[in-house]
């Protein structure tokens, strides 16, 4: 089987803490994979991992099955990854943010394309050409959104993208990720939302303490089973 | 390299949008400006008072024409005949003063002892003396650093602290061409600077188009070259902004302020040169005691040093000038070995600091460009050792009338011997200097680099 996304006996150590032991994980292309679990359970840790921000201590992360650290450059034109806060160029306009992601990512996209992206992801036509300093964080996330859409990539690496969201927004960018899923876009997708990880995810992971403690298929749980499953791992 | 340039052109738009640092730049340039200004105004005021010394001259001539119309004792004319020992600055000058400001840029002289006459200078106001030349070699060497700074204190720091860099690092980028094109984009804002600023310095001060030029250009490059590579280092830490900022200028306050003192204070003590008062106090004391020694154990001991004049008539009268002359030349005879102890002793220093100045590009730079310009240390010493030269010539013009007991006549004045002293570039030291500032900037680019491949970029 070919795995877009995988981790064999990924562990990552600092030297007052274990941040990640011994994760084993497969991610399908198409697949929706929800990362569940506190602060400081791992689940930013595996993602920045597999973004290559930081070195393993053992193990590996392997995208597209290229080892991440022996391919920093090439793995990340397979990636696109929103994080909690998109931080953008505050001097530049939201389009010229865009252009430039885009470009840095090898795509050379004209106004009225870059405009398209922008527009699906929600970001409002009047502030397309104001400058970024000048937008909320609901903006910036949208803005974010459109650099990850722009890039086509294989697998989107989300931490927390709907942090700021609007409920609307929430709901257009979960409509936007099943969508993607469906053109065969892997998401490894990192939240604290129960519900809109049931309702967008093919499969839910529990972490708790750098360990990767339940995987789950959410077609055979509901919202409230899964609720129930998370906050018995957290009391235990 | 598509990436590179990328990022290169995106830089320019964030400088734009710093204003700040637009600001700064425009002030530098400014400032640079009116160093040239400075340099090229304070040449044209020693060239404007060089060129009234012969005319000086001429009317002490005049004067004497009129005082000793007819012929005259040469004794008389040598004491009240005033002439010059004249330094003409090279036009590199006025882009790096040196020591054009604190050393004398000409001597007058009459045929009475040296030592006191070659010290003697104009007074110059300690406090101007104290902040140095505001020449273009100062702009450069001291305050291109501090933009430098300005400019690469945050050169990752700060987006990382604004959270861009893991959305520009989620990208198929190398972390090295985004450092790669951060840093090139600001050496060219500094580089062209300097540059512009050097090319308006060379155009102005009507340098010629020869190979210091290139010298001069290499210089304020790697000297450029070099501190982009301590903010290098400081960036590959991967600390805070307001940490490298700090880091920055305290390199800067060590290797521009601190190691330049310090080694001045080393030097002076590994060094020590005689003080210029005891000499000329002991010169002074020597000529005074001439008046009250016999005449003849004066004489004898100036015919020990010119035998050929040894048969000339002894000395009867009260007073005459040739013993007069004799007594002032022994007094420089007396204070010789502190005179060459003192220039020697600058000269070692000298030496001392040129080996030790890998410690600090910025001695090295600013020595370097003093060499190229003919304004250094060993430059004063070969004019002092040229005015030495002169007066001895003076001595050879007079001492035959004086013991031959020749009349001197108005046609005399003419054949007297004229001195002019034209810096030279001390070429061998400013390439010298170069060679060293390529191996700084290559110890700085290394460990930077060795630091970067150590610990790769942390976006967070």
């Amino acid at each position: 089987m070919n795995y877009i996304l995988e981790a064999r006996d990924l562990r990552k150590e600092y030297p007052n803490k274990l941040a990640l032991q011994g994760l084993n994980l497969q991610i399908e292309p198409g697949e929706v994979f929800c990362l569940l679990g506190q602060n400081g359970a791992g689940k930013s840790t595996t993602i920045n991992l597999f973004l290559g921000f930081i070195a393993p201590t053992s193990g590996a992360a392997f995208v597209n099955g290229m080892e991440v650290a022996a391919n920093p450059l090439k793995i990340k034109e397979h990636l696109a990854y929103i994080p909690e806060n998109v931080m953008l160029y505050p001097h530049l306009t939201g389009l010229e943010n865009l252009a430039l992601f885009s470009s840095l990512a090898g795509f050379k996209y004209k106004e009225a394309e870059l405009l398209d992206y922008l527009h699906h992801a929600g970001l409002p036509a009047e502030a397309v050409r104001r400058r970024v300093g000048t937008y909320s964080k609901g903006m910036r996330q949208k803005v974010g959104i459109a650099i990850a859409v722009a890039k086509h990539a294989k697998v989107l690496l989300l931490d927390e993208p709907t942090s700021g969201l609007d409920p609307k927004a929430s709901n257009e960018f979960s409509q936007l990720l099943t969508q993607l899923s469906a053109e065969g876009t892997a998401v490894l997708m990192a939240t604290h939302d129960i519900f809109r990880a049931k309702e967008v995810g093919t499969r839910v992971g529990i972490m708790r303490e750098g360990e990767l403690v339940d995987v789950r298929p959410t077609a055979a749980l509901n919202a409230q089973e899964l609720e129930q499953l998370y906050l018995t791992y957290m009391h235990n | 390299m598509r990436i590179f340039w990328l990022l290169f052109s995106y830089e320019w738009r964030h400088f734009r949008a710093a204003k700040g640092l637009v600001l700064l730049c425009a002030l530098l340039l400014l400032t640079g400006l009116y160093g040239i200004y400075y340099g090229t105004t304070e040449m044209e005021r020693q060239r404007q008072h060089l060129t009234t010394l012969p005319e000086l001259s001429r009317r002490n001539v005049e004067e004497l024409k009129v005082k000793f119309p007819g012929p005259a004792d040469a004794g008389d004319i040598g004491y009240y005949h005033t002439t010059y020992a004249v330094h003409h600055p090279d036009a590199w000058a006025a882009l790096s003063l040196g020591q054009r400001d604190i050393n004398p840029y000409y001597v007058k002289l009459r045929l009475l002892g040296l030592q006191n006459q070659l010290y003697a200078t104009d007074n110059t106001n300690p406090m101007k003396v104290l902040s140095g030349n505001f020449d273009l070699a100062f702009v450069l060497v001291y305050l291109f650093p501090l933009l430098i700074i300005a400019l690469s204190f945050n050169l990752l720091s700060s987006e990382r602290e604004e959270g861009i860099l893991t959305l520009l690092l989620a990208q198929p980028v190398s972390p090295g061409v985004v450092v790669g094109a951060k840093l090139a984009f600001r050496l060219a804002v500094v580089l062209g600077l300097a540059w512009l600023l050097s090319v308006v310095g060379m155009l102005w001060a009507q340098v010629p188009l020869d190979g210091r030029v290139l010298t001069w250009l290499g210089l304020s490059t790697l000297y450029c070259l070099f501190w982009f590579g301590v903010a290098l280092v400081i960036t590959a830490l991967q600390r805070t902004s307001a940490f490298n900022a700090v880091a920055l200028l305290g390199v800067w306050l060590l290797l521009v302020v601190l190691v330049p003192s310090l080694l001045n204070l080393g030097v002076a003590a590994a060094h020590p040169v005689p003080q210029g008062i005891e000499l000329t106090i002991k010169q002074r004391e020597e000529i005074h005691a001439g008046w009250d020694r016999p005449k003849t154990q004066t004489m004898n001991r100036f015919f020990a040093l010119y035998p050929q004049w040894r048969d000339t008539a002894t000395i009867r009268e009260r007073f005459v000038w040739r013993w007069y002359y004799a007594f002032q030349h022994l007094g420089d005879l007396a204070v010789a070995k502190q005179a060459a102890a003192y220039a020697n002793g600058l000269q070692q220093r000298y030496d001392l600091v040129e080996k030790l100045n890998l410690l600090s590009p910025a001695i090295n730079a600013q020595s370097s460009l003093n060499a190229l310009a003919g304004t250094d240390l060993p430059t004063h010493l070969k004019f002092q050792r040229s005015a030495t030269a002169y007066h001895d010539a003076l001595r050879a013009f007079y001492y035959p009338f004086l013991f031959r007991k020749v009349e001197f006549t108005h046609a005399d004045y003419a054949r007297e011997p004229t001195h002019t002293f034209t810096s030279q570039p001390e070429l061998s030291t400013a390439l010298r200097g170069l060679g060293k500032l390529l191996l700084s900037v290559g110890v700085v680019f290394a460990a930077g680099l060795l630091l970067l491949r150590a610990r790769p970029i942390n976006p967070r």
